[in-house]
Protein backbone atom coordinates (compact mmCIF):
# COMPACT_ATOMS: atom_id res chain seq x y z
CA UNK A 1 0.00 0.00 0.00
CA UNK A 2 2.23 2.21 1.05
CA UNK A 3 5.09 1.27 -1.82
CA UNK A 4 1.81 2.50 -4.35
CA UNK A 5 1.26 5.54 -2.74
CA UNK A 6 4.23 6.49 -3.48
CA UNK A 7 4.60 5.92 -6.74
CA UNK A 8 1.24 7.93 -7.23
CA UNK A 9 2.42 10.22 -5.37
CA UNK A 10 5.60 11.01 -7.57
CA UNK A 11 4.16 10.94 -10.91
CA UNK A 12 2.04 14.32 -11.05
CA UNK A 13 4.84 16.30 -9.81
CA UNK A 14 6.70 15.13 -12.92
CA UNK A 15 4.64 15.76 -15.39
CA UNK A 16 2.19 18.31 -13.99
CA UNK A 17 -1.11 17.97 -15.60
CA UNK A 18 -1.56 22.29 -16.14
CA UNK A 19 -1.84 23.20 -19.22
CA UNK A 20 1.53 25.06 -20.56
CA UNK A 21 1.82 27.54 -23.71
CA UNK A 22 5.47 26.47 -24.65
CA UNK A 23 7.23 27.86 -27.71
CA UNK A 24 6.60 25.24 -29.41
CA UNK A 25 2.81 25.92 -29.27
CA UNK A 26 3.83 29.48 -29.83
CA UNK A 27 6.05 28.82 -32.98
CA UNK A 28 2.64 26.71 -34.68
CA UNK A 29 0.21 29.22 -34.26
CA UNK A 30 2.45 31.80 -35.42
CA UNK A 31 3.44 29.46 -38.34
CA UNK A 32 -0.34 28.95 -39.26
CA UNK A 33 -1.15 33.24 -38.71
CA UNK A 34 1.40 33.82 -41.46
CA UNK A 35 0.15 31.23 -43.61
CA UNK A 36 -3.15 32.64 -43.38
CA UNK A 37 -2.33 36.24 -44.05
CA UNK A 38 0.34 35.20 -46.40
CA UNK A 39 -1.52 37.46 -49.11
CA UNK A 40 -2.03 40.58 -46.73
CA UNK A 41 1.70 40.30 -46.03
CA UNK A 42 3.20 40.46 -49.30
CA UNK A 43 0.84 43.41 -50.32
CA UNK A 44 1.88 45.12 -47.20
CA UNK A 45 5.62 44.92 -48.74
CA UNK A 46 4.30 45.76 -51.87
CA UNK A 47 5.88 49.73 -51.79
CA UNK A 48 9.28 49.70 -53.60
CA UNK A 49 11.35 50.69 -50.14
CA UNK A 50 10.23 48.15 -48.33
CA UNK A 51 10.85 45.37 -51.49
CA UNK A 52 14.07 46.48 -51.85
CA UNK A 53 14.77 46.25 -47.93
CA UNK A 54 13.42 42.97 -47.80
CA UNK A 55 15.32 41.85 -50.69
CA UNK A 56 18.70 43.20 -49.11
CA UNK A 57 17.68 41.76 -45.62
CA UNK A 58 17.22 38.06 -47.20
CA UNK A 59 20.71 38.76 -49.24
CA UNK A 60 22.20 39.77 -46.18
CA UNK A 61 21.35 36.37 -44.73
CA UNK A 62 21.43 33.72 -47.30
CA UNK A 63 25.12 35.44 -47.82
CA UNK A 64 26.28 35.17 -44.16
CA UNK A 65 24.74 31.83 -43.46
CA UNK A 66 26.82 29.78 -44.95
CA UNK A 67 30.02 31.47 -42.98
CA UNK A 68 28.38 31.19 -39.96
CA UNK A 69 27.60 27.79 -40.43
CA UNK A 70 31.82 27.26 -41.13
CA UNK A 71 32.30 29.42 -37.72
CA UNK A 72 30.22 26.84 -35.98
CA UNK A 73 31.56 23.74 -36.88
CA UNK A 74 35.22 24.82 -35.87
CA UNK A 75 33.93 26.02 -32.69
CA UNK A 76 31.81 22.43 -32.16
CA UNK A 77 35.40 20.95 -33.20
CA UNK A 78 37.26 22.76 -31.00
CA UNK A 79 34.94 21.98 -28.14
CA UNK A 80 35.12 18.10 -28.86
CA UNK A 81 38.79 17.18 -30.51
CA UNK A 82 40.91 20.21 -28.96
CA UNK A 83 41.53 19.95 -25.14
CA UNK A 84 42.39 22.97 -23.67
CA UNK A 85 45.85 22.00 -22.83
CA UNK A 86 46.67 21.48 -26.36
CA UNK A 87 45.30 25.33 -27.34
CA UNK A 88 47.50 26.28 -23.88
CA UNK A 89 50.87 24.82 -25.16
CA UNK A 90 50.20 26.53 -29.26
CA UNK A 91 49.94 29.92 -27.71
CA UNK A 92 53.03 31.30 -25.40
CA UNK A 93 52.39 31.84 -21.92
CA UNK A 94 52.68 35.76 -21.72
CA UNK A 95 49.37 36.88 -22.93
CA UNK A 96 51.00 40.33 -23.95
CA UNK A 97 52.96 37.99 -27.03
CA UNK A 98 50.23 35.70 -27.02
CA UNK A 99 48.08 38.14 -28.54
CA UNK A 100 50.21 38.84 -31.91
CA UNK A 101 50.15 35.43 -32.09
CA UNK A 102 46.33 35.39 -32.42
CA UNK A 103 46.11 38.10 -34.97
CA UNK A 104 48.45 36.48 -37.20
CA UNK A 105 46.92 32.90 -36.51
CA UNK A 106 43.63 34.59 -37.78
CA UNK A 107 44.91 34.35 -41.40
CA UNK A 108 44.02 30.31 -41.23
CA UNK A 109 40.34 30.84 -40.90
CA UNK A 110 39.27 31.49 -44.30
CA UNK A 111 36.04 33.21 -43.42
CA UNK A 112 34.12 36.79 -42.88
CA UNK A 113 33.03 38.38 -39.68
CA UNK A 114 30.51 35.92 -38.95
CA UNK A 115 32.61 33.09 -39.08
CA UNK A 116 35.10 34.00 -36.65
CA UNK A 117 32.24 35.45 -33.39
CA UNK A 118 31.94 31.74 -32.35
CA UNK A 119 35.03 30.37 -32.94
CA UNK A 120 36.52 33.40 -30.59
CA UNK A 121 33.68 32.37 -27.80
CA UNK A 122 34.83 28.66 -27.74
CA UNK A 123 38.25 29.61 -27.73
CA UNK A 124 37.69 32.03 -24.23
CA UNK A 125 35.63 28.84 -23.27
CA UNK A 126 38.94 26.35 -23.95
CA UNK A 127 40.96 28.76 -21.24
CA UNK A 128 42.47 31.15 -23.80
CA UNK A 129 42.61 34.30 -22.59
CA UNK A 130 39.98 36.81 -23.59
CA UNK A 131 42.76 39.28 -25.25
CA UNK A 132 44.21 37.05 -27.23
CA UNK A 133 40.57 35.51 -28.64
CA UNK A 134 39.30 38.83 -28.90
CA UNK A 135 42.66 39.66 -31.07
CA UNK A 136 41.81 36.82 -33.19
CA UNK A 137 38.06 37.96 -33.56
CA UNK A 138 39.32 41.25 -34.48
CA UNK A 139 42.13 39.71 -37.23
CA UNK A 140 40.06 36.59 -39.01
CA UNK A 141 37.86 38.54 -40.93
CA UNK A 142 40.28 40.98 -42.36
CA UNK A 143 43.69 39.55 -43.07
CA UNK A 144 43.07 36.06 -44.09
CA UNK A 145 43.56 34.95 -47.78
CA UNK A 146 40.62 35.18 -49.50
CA UNK A 147 39.44 38.83 -48.20
CA UNK A 148 43.33 39.82 -49.21
CA UNK A 149 42.79 38.25 -52.70
CA UNK A 150 39.64 40.29 -53.35
CA UNK A 151 41.03 43.62 -52.09
CA UNK A 152 43.94 43.08 -54.78
CA UNK A 153 41.41 42.41 -57.21
CA UNK A 154 39.01 44.75 -56.80
CA UNK A 155 42.37 47.45 -56.06
CA UNK A 156 44.32 46.24 -59.25
CA UNK A 157 44.99 49.83 -59.56
CA UNK A 158 46.49 50.73 -56.28
CA UNK A 159 47.82 47.29 -54.97
CA UNK A 160 49.51 48.86 -52.16
CA UNK A 161 45.69 48.75 -50.29
CA UNK A 162 46.36 45.04 -50.37
CA UNK A 163 48.95 45.32 -47.47
CA UNK A 164 47.90 48.78 -45.83
CA UNK A 165 44.84 46.56 -45.27
CA UNK A 166 46.31 44.01 -43.53
CA UNK A 167 48.92 46.15 -41.99
CA UNK A 168 45.78 48.21 -40.53
CA UNK A 169 43.40 45.21 -39.50
CA UNK A 170 46.41 43.53 -38.38
CA UNK A 171 47.32 46.92 -35.50
CA UNK A 172 43.85 46.73 -34.67
CA UNK A 173 43.14 43.53 -33.47
CA UNK A 174 46.87 43.48 -31.39
CA UNK A 175 45.95 47.23 -29.88
CA UNK A 176 42.52 45.94 -28.85
CA UNK A 177 43.75 42.98 -27.86
CA UNK A 178 46.56 44.78 -25.51
CA UNK A 179 44.16 47.44 -24.18
CA UNK A 180 41.80 44.35 -23.19
CA UNK A 181 45.55 42.83 -21.69
CA UNK A 182 45.47 46.45 -19.56
CA UNK A 183 42.13 47.48 -19.12
CA UNK A 184 39.57 44.81 -19.71
CA UNK A 185 37.57 43.22 -16.79
CA UNK A 186 36.31 39.71 -17.05
CA UNK A 187 32.76 40.81 -15.10
CA UNK A 188 32.36 42.36 -18.66
CA UNK A 189 31.70 39.47 -21.00
CA UNK A 190 28.71 37.53 -20.15
CA UNK A 191 28.65 34.28 -17.48
CA UNK A 192 27.62 32.41 -20.11
CA UNK A 193 30.48 32.88 -22.42
CA UNK A 194 33.14 32.33 -20.66
CA UNK A 195 31.21 28.69 -18.25
CA UNK A 196 33.77 26.40 -19.10
CA UNK A 197 32.81 22.95 -20.48
CA UNK A 198 33.16 19.86 -18.69
CA UNK A 199 36.68 18.28 -19.90
CA UNK A 200 35.58 15.21 -20.14
CA UNK A 201 31.92 13.61 -18.71
CA UNK A 202 31.74 10.69 -20.53
CA UNK A 203 29.66 11.86 -23.47
CA UNK A 204 31.16 10.71 -27.01
CA UNK A 205 33.09 13.14 -28.49
CA UNK A 206 30.93 13.52 -31.84
CA UNK A 207 27.70 14.22 -29.98
CA UNK A 208 29.39 16.97 -28.23
CA UNK A 209 30.48 18.27 -32.07
CA UNK A 210 27.23 18.10 -32.52
CA UNK A 211 25.37 19.67 -29.47
CA UNK A 212 27.93 22.58 -29.44
CA UNK A 213 27.53 23.65 -32.89
CA UNK A 214 24.12 23.58 -33.37
CA UNK A 215 23.11 25.40 -30.13
CA UNK A 216 25.91 28.15 -31.53
CA UNK A 217 24.21 28.10 -34.59
CA UNK A 218 20.80 28.92 -33.09
CA UNK A 219 22.05 31.49 -30.89
CA UNK A 220 24.40 33.27 -33.43
CA UNK A 221 21.99 32.90 -35.51
CA UNK A 222 19.43 34.69 -34.49
CA UNK A 223 21.89 37.74 -33.69
CA UNK A 224 23.13 37.14 -37.18
CA UNK A 225 19.21 37.87 -38.48
CA UNK A 226 18.88 41.13 -36.22
CA UNK A 227 22.29 42.55 -37.69
CA UNK A 228 20.65 41.66 -41.13
CA UNK A 229 17.59 43.58 -40.30
CA UNK A 230 19.49 46.50 -39.36
CA UNK A 231 21.77 46.28 -41.89
CA UNK A 232 18.77 46.02 -44.53
CA UNK A 233 17.20 48.88 -42.89
CA UNK A 234 20.42 51.20 -43.17
CA UNK A 235 20.58 50.13 -46.74
CA UNK A 236 17.57 51.71 -47.92
CA UNK A 237 17.56 54.75 -45.38
CA UNK A 238 21.46 56.43 -45.43
CA UNK A 239 20.97 58.71 -48.14
CA UNK A 240 23.55 57.54 -51.12
CA UNK A 241 24.59 61.10 -51.14
CA UNK A 242 26.51 60.75 -48.34
CA UNK A 243 29.07 58.93 -50.56
CA UNK A 244 28.80 61.19 -53.47
CA UNK A 245 28.92 64.60 -52.27
CA UNK A 246 32.33 64.07 -49.94
CA UNK A 247 34.52 64.50 -52.49
CA UNK A 248 37.88 66.02 -51.36
CA UNK A 249 36.80 66.45 -48.22
CA UNK A 250 39.35 64.64 -46.74
CA UNK A 251 38.61 64.45 -42.57
CA UNK A 252 34.58 64.18 -43.17
CA UNK A 253 35.27 61.58 -45.61
CA UNK A 254 36.73 59.33 -43.29
CA UNK A 255 34.30 60.13 -40.70
CA UNK A 256 31.72 59.30 -43.14
CA UNK A 257 33.55 56.16 -44.73
CA UNK A 258 33.58 55.02 -41.24
CA UNK A 259 30.27 55.44 -40.43
CA UNK A 260 29.08 53.92 -43.65
CA UNK A 261 31.27 50.79 -42.99
CA UNK A 262 29.76 50.55 -39.77
CA UNK A 263 25.98 50.53 -41.02
CA UNK A 264 25.98 48.89 -44.10
CA UNK A 265 27.77 45.66 -42.68
CA UNK A 266 29.09 44.37 -45.68
CA UNK A 267 30.40 40.76 -46.21
CA UNK A 268 34.44 41.63 -45.73
CA UNK A 269 34.91 39.57 -49.18
CA UNK A 270 32.62 42.39 -50.89
CA UNK A 271 33.33 45.62 -49.30
CA UNK A 272 36.61 46.47 -51.03
CA UNK A 273 34.31 46.02 -54.66
CA UNK A 274 32.57 48.68 -52.97
CA UNK A 275 34.79 50.72 -51.84
CA UNK A 276 36.62 50.83 -55.33
CA UNK A 277 33.54 51.67 -56.82
CA UNK A 278 33.35 54.97 -55.04
CA UNK A 279 36.07 56.35 -56.90
CA UNK A 280 35.17 60.29 -56.32
CA UNK A 281 36.82 59.80 -53.05
CA UNK A 282 41.08 59.64 -52.12
CA UNK A 283 42.33 56.15 -51.16
CA UNK A 284 42.60 56.67 -47.29
CA UNK A 285 39.39 57.31 -46.71
CA UNK A 286 38.34 54.09 -48.84
CA UNK A 287 41.05 52.50 -46.62
CA UNK A 288 39.34 53.62 -43.25
CA UNK A 289 36.25 51.78 -44.74
CA UNK A 290 38.13 48.65 -44.99
CA UNK A 291 39.73 48.47 -41.92
CA UNK A 292 36.67 49.70 -40.10
CA UNK A 293 34.18 47.21 -41.72
CA UNK A 294 35.30 43.46 -40.60
CA UNK A 295 35.94 45.12 -36.88
CA UNK A 296 33.16 46.38 -35.83
CA UNK A 297 29.31 46.80 -38.16
CA UNK A 298 26.06 46.39 -37.01
CA UNK A 299 25.81 42.93 -38.01
CA UNK A 300 28.56 41.88 -35.53
CA UNK A 301 27.88 44.33 -32.85
CA UNK A 302 24.59 42.04 -32.51
CA UNK A 303 26.38 39.53 -33.08
CA UNK A 304 28.83 40.34 -29.84
CA UNK A 305 26.14 41.66 -27.86
CA UNK A 306 24.15 38.13 -27.82
CA UNK A 307 27.41 36.02 -27.78
CA UNK A 308 29.46 38.33 -24.81
CA UNK A 309 26.47 40.14 -23.32
CA UNK A 310 25.21 43.77 -23.96
CA UNK A 311 27.57 44.76 -21.36
CA UNK A 312 30.90 44.20 -23.37
CA UNK A 313 29.53 45.28 -26.77
CA UNK A 314 28.79 48.68 -25.37
CA UNK A 315 32.49 48.72 -24.41
CA UNK A 316 34.25 47.00 -26.99
CA UNK A 317 32.40 48.09 -30.34
CA UNK A 318 32.89 51.92 -29.70
CA UNK A 319 36.74 51.31 -28.76
CA UNK A 320 37.38 49.28 -31.76
CA UNK A 321 35.09 51.60 -34.05
CA UNK A 322 38.28 54.41 -33.01
CA UNK A 323 41.07 52.13 -32.55
CA UNK A 324 40.08 50.85 -36.40
CA UNK A 325 40.17 54.30 -37.82
CA UNK A 326 43.44 55.19 -35.82
CA UNK A 327 45.70 52.09 -37.01
CA UNK A 328 43.76 52.31 -40.71
CA UNK A 329 45.02 56.00 -41.02
CA UNK A 330 48.41 54.60 -39.34
CA UNK A 331 48.64 52.40 -42.23
CA UNK A 332 47.41 54.62 -44.82
CA UNK A 333 50.78 56.88 -43.57
CA UNK A 334 52.90 54.09 -44.52
CA UNK A 335 51.77 52.57 -47.52
CA UNK A 336 49.97 55.11 -49.65
CA UNK B 1 12.79 28.57 -26.57
CA UNK B 2 12.70 24.55 -26.15
CA UNK B 3 15.28 22.60 -27.90
CA UNK B 4 12.02 20.95 -30.06
CA UNK B 5 11.23 24.26 -30.83
CA UNK B 6 14.92 25.41 -32.31
CA UNK B 7 15.36 22.34 -33.73
CA UNK B 8 12.07 22.75 -36.11
CA UNK B 9 13.57 26.18 -36.82
CA UNK B 10 16.60 24.92 -38.02
CA UNK B 11 15.07 22.59 -40.28
CA UNK B 12 12.78 25.04 -41.60
CA UNK B 13 15.90 27.22 -42.17
CA UNK B 14 18.09 24.64 -43.79
CA UNK B 15 14.57 23.75 -45.91
CA UNK B 16 14.70 27.68 -46.65
CA UNK B 17 18.30 27.74 -48.17
CA UNK B 18 18.16 24.13 -49.80
CA UNK B 19 14.67 25.53 -51.69
CA UNK B 20 16.95 28.61 -52.90
CA UNK B 21 19.60 27.14 -54.08
CA UNK B 22 18.01 24.41 -55.99
CA UNK B 23 14.98 26.31 -57.81
CA UNK B 24 17.02 28.95 -58.72
CA UNK B 25 15.91 31.60 -56.81
CA UNK B 26 19.19 32.13 -54.98
CA UNK B 27 20.28 34.37 -57.90
CA UNK B 28 18.12 37.28 -56.20
CA UNK B 29 20.48 37.33 -53.85
CA UNK B 30 24.10 36.29 -54.15
CA UNK B 31 26.03 35.28 -56.65
CA UNK B 32 25.90 31.87 -58.94
CA UNK B 33 29.18 30.79 -57.02
CA UNK B 34 27.24 30.36 -53.81
CA UNK B 35 25.02 27.52 -54.85
CA UNK B 36 27.07 24.67 -53.85
CA UNK B 37 27.73 26.52 -50.39
CA UNK B 38 24.08 27.32 -49.52
CA UNK B 39 23.46 23.45 -50.69
CA UNK B 40 25.70 22.34 -47.84
CA UNK B 41 24.84 24.82 -45.87
CA UNK B 42 21.12 23.93 -45.82
CA UNK B 43 22.28 19.59 -45.13
CA UNK B 44 24.30 20.77 -42.45
CA UNK B 45 21.65 22.69 -40.76
CA UNK B 46 18.87 19.78 -41.10
CA UNK B 47 21.18 17.32 -40.27
CA UNK B 48 22.24 19.11 -36.85
CA UNK B 49 18.96 19.49 -36.23
CA UNK B 50 18.13 15.62 -37.07
CA UNK B 51 20.91 14.73 -34.88
CA UNK B 52 19.65 16.23 -31.85
CA UNK B 53 15.90 15.27 -32.50
CA UNK B 54 16.77 11.45 -32.36
CA UNK B 55 19.23 11.96 -29.32
CA UNK B 56 16.12 13.70 -27.86
CA UNK B 57 13.50 10.99 -28.63
CA UNK B 58 15.84 8.00 -28.20
CA UNK B 59 16.58 9.56 -24.37
CA UNK B 60 13.00 9.70 -23.84
CA UNK B 61 12.38 6.51 -24.87
CA UNK B 62 14.92 4.73 -22.62
CA UNK B 63 13.67 7.14 -19.87
CA UNK B 64 10.30 5.82 -20.17
CA UNK B 65 11.78 2.14 -20.00
CA UNK B 66 13.72 2.74 -17.05
CA UNK B 67 11.03 5.00 -14.81
CA UNK B 68 14.18 6.60 -13.40
CA UNK B 69 13.61 10.21 -12.19
CA UNK B 70 17.26 10.92 -12.87
CA UNK B 71 16.48 10.22 -16.42
CA UNK B 72 14.14 12.36 -16.62
CA UNK B 73 16.35 15.49 -16.06
CA UNK B 74 18.71 14.37 -18.87
CA UNK B 75 16.13 14.26 -21.08
CA UNK B 76 14.94 17.62 -19.87
CA UNK B 77 17.46 19.81 -21.09
CA UNK B 78 15.04 22.51 -22.23
CA UNK B 79 14.77 23.58 -19.47
CA UNK B 80 18.37 24.54 -18.48
CA UNK B 81 17.94 26.93 -22.12
CA UNK B 82 14.35 27.77 -20.91
CA UNK B 83 13.67 31.86 -20.89
CA UNK B 84 17.76 32.56 -20.88
CA UNK B 85 17.47 33.69 -24.50
CA UNK B 86 15.06 34.58 -27.24
CA UNK B 87 17.32 35.49 -29.98
CA UNK B 88 16.70 31.80 -32.00
CA UNK B 89 12.82 33.49 -32.53
CA UNK B 90 14.87 35.92 -35.21
CA UNK B 91 15.19 32.83 -37.09
CA UNK B 92 11.91 32.85 -38.03
CA UNK B 93 12.16 35.92 -40.18
CA UNK B 94 14.36 34.72 -43.04
CA UNK B 95 11.93 31.82 -42.78
CA UNK B 96 9.01 33.30 -43.43
CA UNK B 97 10.71 35.75 -45.87
CA UNK B 98 11.84 33.35 -48.28
CA UNK B 99 9.10 30.85 -48.23
CA UNK B 100 6.04 32.93 -47.53
CA UNK B 101 7.24 36.26 -49.70
CA UNK B 102 10.20 35.78 -51.41
CA UNK B 103 11.39 39.67 -52.35
CA UNK B 104 12.41 39.88 -56.04
CA UNK B 105 15.47 40.94 -57.47
CA UNK B 106 16.65 43.95 -56.85
CA UNK B 107 15.66 46.74 -59.34
CA UNK B 108 14.59 50.45 -60.67
CA UNK B 109 14.36 51.78 -57.05
CA UNK B 110 17.85 50.45 -55.91
CA UNK B 111 18.91 52.36 -59.21
CA UNK B 112 17.19 55.77 -58.28
CA UNK B 113 18.42 55.71 -54.55
CA UNK B 114 21.89 56.49 -56.14
CA UNK B 115 23.45 58.85 -58.82
CA UNK B 116 26.64 56.71 -58.81
CA UNK B 117 27.37 55.09 -62.29
CA UNK B 118 29.86 51.88 -60.96
CA UNK B 119 31.15 51.61 -64.27
CA UNK B 120 35.25 51.25 -63.16
CA UNK B 121 37.87 53.21 -64.89
CA UNK B 122 40.75 50.67 -64.09
CA UNK B 123 38.60 47.79 -65.81
CA UNK B 124 39.80 50.72 -68.67
CA UNK B 125 43.86 50.66 -68.03
CA UNK B 126 44.05 47.34 -69.47
CA UNK B 127 43.09 48.42 -72.64
CA UNK B 128 39.77 47.33 -75.01
CA UNK B 129 39.96 43.97 -76.77
CA UNK B 130 38.49 44.27 -80.49
CA UNK B 131 34.96 44.00 -80.55
CA UNK B 132 33.63 41.02 -82.99
CA UNK B 133 33.05 42.21 -86.51
CA UNK B 134 29.09 41.30 -86.43
CA UNK B 135 26.76 43.59 -87.44
CA UNK B 136 24.86 43.87 -84.06
CA UNK B 137 27.40 43.38 -80.64
CA UNK B 138 26.07 42.27 -77.83
CA UNK B 139 27.31 43.81 -74.86
CA UNK B 140 27.09 44.12 -71.10
CA UNK B 141 25.78 47.56 -69.58
CA UNK B 142 29.42 47.86 -67.92
CA UNK B 143 31.00 47.33 -70.65
CA UNK B 144 28.89 49.82 -73.06
CA UNK B 145 30.03 52.25 -70.26
CA UNK B 146 33.42 51.74 -69.76
CA UNK B 147 34.15 51.78 -73.42
CA UNK B 148 32.58 54.66 -73.80
CA UNK B 149 33.87 56.95 -70.48
CA UNK B 150 37.29 55.66 -71.21
CA UNK B 151 38.28 53.88 -74.91
CA UNK B 152 40.16 56.85 -76.37
CA UNK B 153 40.26 54.78 -79.74
CA UNK B 154 36.33 55.19 -80.49
CA UNK B 155 35.86 51.68 -81.15
CA UNK B 156 31.63 51.73 -80.14
CA UNK B 157 31.66 54.52 -82.65
CA UNK B 158 28.89 54.00 -85.44
CA UNK B 159 28.84 50.39 -83.85
CA UNK B 160 25.23 48.97 -83.91
CA UNK B 161 25.19 47.16 -80.24
CA UNK B 162 22.75 45.20 -78.67
CA UNK B 163 22.10 45.97 -74.64
CA UNK B 164 19.91 43.97 -72.23
CA UNK B 165 18.53 45.32 -69.13
CA UNK B 166 15.37 46.84 -66.73
CA UNK B 167 13.97 49.97 -68.01
CA UNK B 168 14.23 53.20 -64.97
CA UNK B 169 12.71 56.33 -65.00
CA UNK B 170 14.02 59.03 -62.98
CA UNK B 171 12.12 62.39 -63.54
CA UNK B 172 11.67 63.14 -67.48
CA UNK B 173 14.60 60.67 -68.41
CA UNK B 174 14.35 57.14 -69.61
CA UNK B 175 17.12 54.52 -68.76
CA UNK B 176 18.52 51.34 -69.67
CA UNK B 177 20.29 49.81 -66.17
CA UNK B 178 21.51 46.35 -64.66
CA UNK B 179 23.04 46.39 -61.76
CA UNK B 180 26.31 44.38 -60.74
CA UNK B 181 27.10 42.15 -57.47
CA UNK B 182 30.33 41.73 -55.92
CA UNK B 183 29.34 39.24 -53.58
CA UNK B 184 25.28 39.49 -52.62
CA UNK B 185 22.01 42.20 -52.99
CA UNK B 186 23.64 44.14 -50.02
CA UNK B 187 26.72 44.98 -52.67
CA UNK B 188 24.56 46.03 -55.55
CA UNK B 189 25.77 48.74 -57.84
CA UNK B 190 24.00 50.39 -60.34
CA UNK B 191 25.12 50.56 -64.52
CA UNK B 192 22.78 52.77 -66.51
CA UNK B 193 22.89 54.40 -69.85
CA UNK B 194 20.24 57.28 -70.89
CA UNK B 195 17.76 55.85 -73.65
CA UNK B 196 16.84 58.59 -76.22
CA UNK B 197 15.79 58.53 -80.12
CA UNK B 198 12.11 57.03 -79.31
CA UNK B 199 9.09 57.52 -77.36
CA UNK B 200 9.43 55.75 -73.88
CA UNK B 201 6.60 56.77 -72.37
CA UNK B 202 4.69 53.23 -72.67
CA UNK B 203 7.52 51.37 -70.93
CA UNK B 204 6.79 51.24 -66.77
CA UNK B 205 9.63 50.65 -64.27
CA UNK B 206 11.66 47.17 -64.25
CA UNK B 207 10.62 46.64 -67.68
CA UNK B 208 13.53 44.40 -68.74
CA UNK B 209 13.85 45.08 -72.80
CA UNK B 210 16.50 44.34 -75.41
CA UNK B 211 17.51 47.67 -76.96
CA UNK B 212 19.83 48.14 -80.47
CA UNK B 213 21.19 51.28 -81.12
CA UNK B 214 24.60 53.28 -81.07
CA UNK B 215 26.37 55.01 -78.24
CA UNK B 216 26.45 59.03 -78.74
CA UNK B 217 29.90 59.38 -79.06
CA UNK B 218 31.93 60.99 -75.64
CA UNK B 219 28.18 61.22 -73.83
CA UNK B 220 29.86 59.96 -70.76
CA UNK B 221 31.50 62.57 -68.79
CA UNK B 222 32.63 63.40 -65.56
CA UNK B 223 29.68 65.48 -65.14
CA UNK B 224 27.59 63.56 -65.95
CA UNK B 225 28.88 60.68 -63.68
CA UNK B 226 29.58 58.50 -66.93
CA UNK B 227 25.85 58.27 -67.72
CA UNK B 228 26.55 57.96 -71.46
CA UNK B 229 23.47 58.59 -74.07
CA UNK B 230 22.25 55.78 -76.41
CA UNK B 231 19.86 56.58 -79.08
CA UNK B 232 17.96 53.35 -79.37
CA UNK B 233 17.15 51.78 -83.18
CA UNK B 234 14.60 49.01 -81.78
CA UNK B 235 13.74 48.28 -78.38
CA UNK B 236 11.64 44.83 -77.04
CA UNK B 237 10.55 43.71 -74.15
CA UNK B 238 11.61 40.73 -72.75
CA UNK B 239 10.60 38.31 -69.74
CA UNK B 240 13.22 38.62 -66.89
CA UNK B 241 15.86 36.59 -67.18
CA UNK B 242 16.74 34.12 -64.25
CA UNK B 243 20.12 36.03 -63.42
CA UNK B 244 19.10 39.90 -63.35
CA UNK B 245 22.24 40.74 -62.28
CA UNK B 246 25.60 41.74 -63.99
CA UNK B 247 28.88 40.36 -62.76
Amino acid sequence: MTITGEIRGSRPRRTPPRLRVTSLEVLCVVLVVALVFQDWLVSALDAPVLRTASTVFVAVCVQALPFLVLGVLISGAIAAFVPASTLRRLLPRKTALAVPVAGVAGVALPGCECASVPVARRLMQQGVAPAVALSFLLAAPAVNPIVLVSTAVAFRDAPLMVPARFLGSLLTAVIMGWLWVRFGKAEWIAERALRRLPDNDGTSRWVVFAETARHDLVEAGGFLVLGGVFAAAFNVLVPAAWMETLGAQLVLGILVMALLAVVLALCSEADAFVAVSMSALPLLPRLVFLVVGPAVDVKLIALQAGTFGRSFAARFAPVTFVVAIASALAAGAVFL
Amino acid sequence: MRRETQNILLVLLGGALLKLALSGTYLRYVKESLQPWLVVTGGVMIVLAVVSIARDLKASREAASEGHVEHGGHVGHEGHEHGTSRSPWMLLLPVLAVFLISPPALGADTVNRSDRNAAQESKASNGFAALPSDAVVPLTISEFVTRTAWDDSGSLNDRTVRLTGFVVRKEQNTYLARLTISCCAADAAPVKTLMVGQDFTGLPNDQWVEATGKVVPGSATKDNAYVPTFTVESLTPITTPEDTYEG
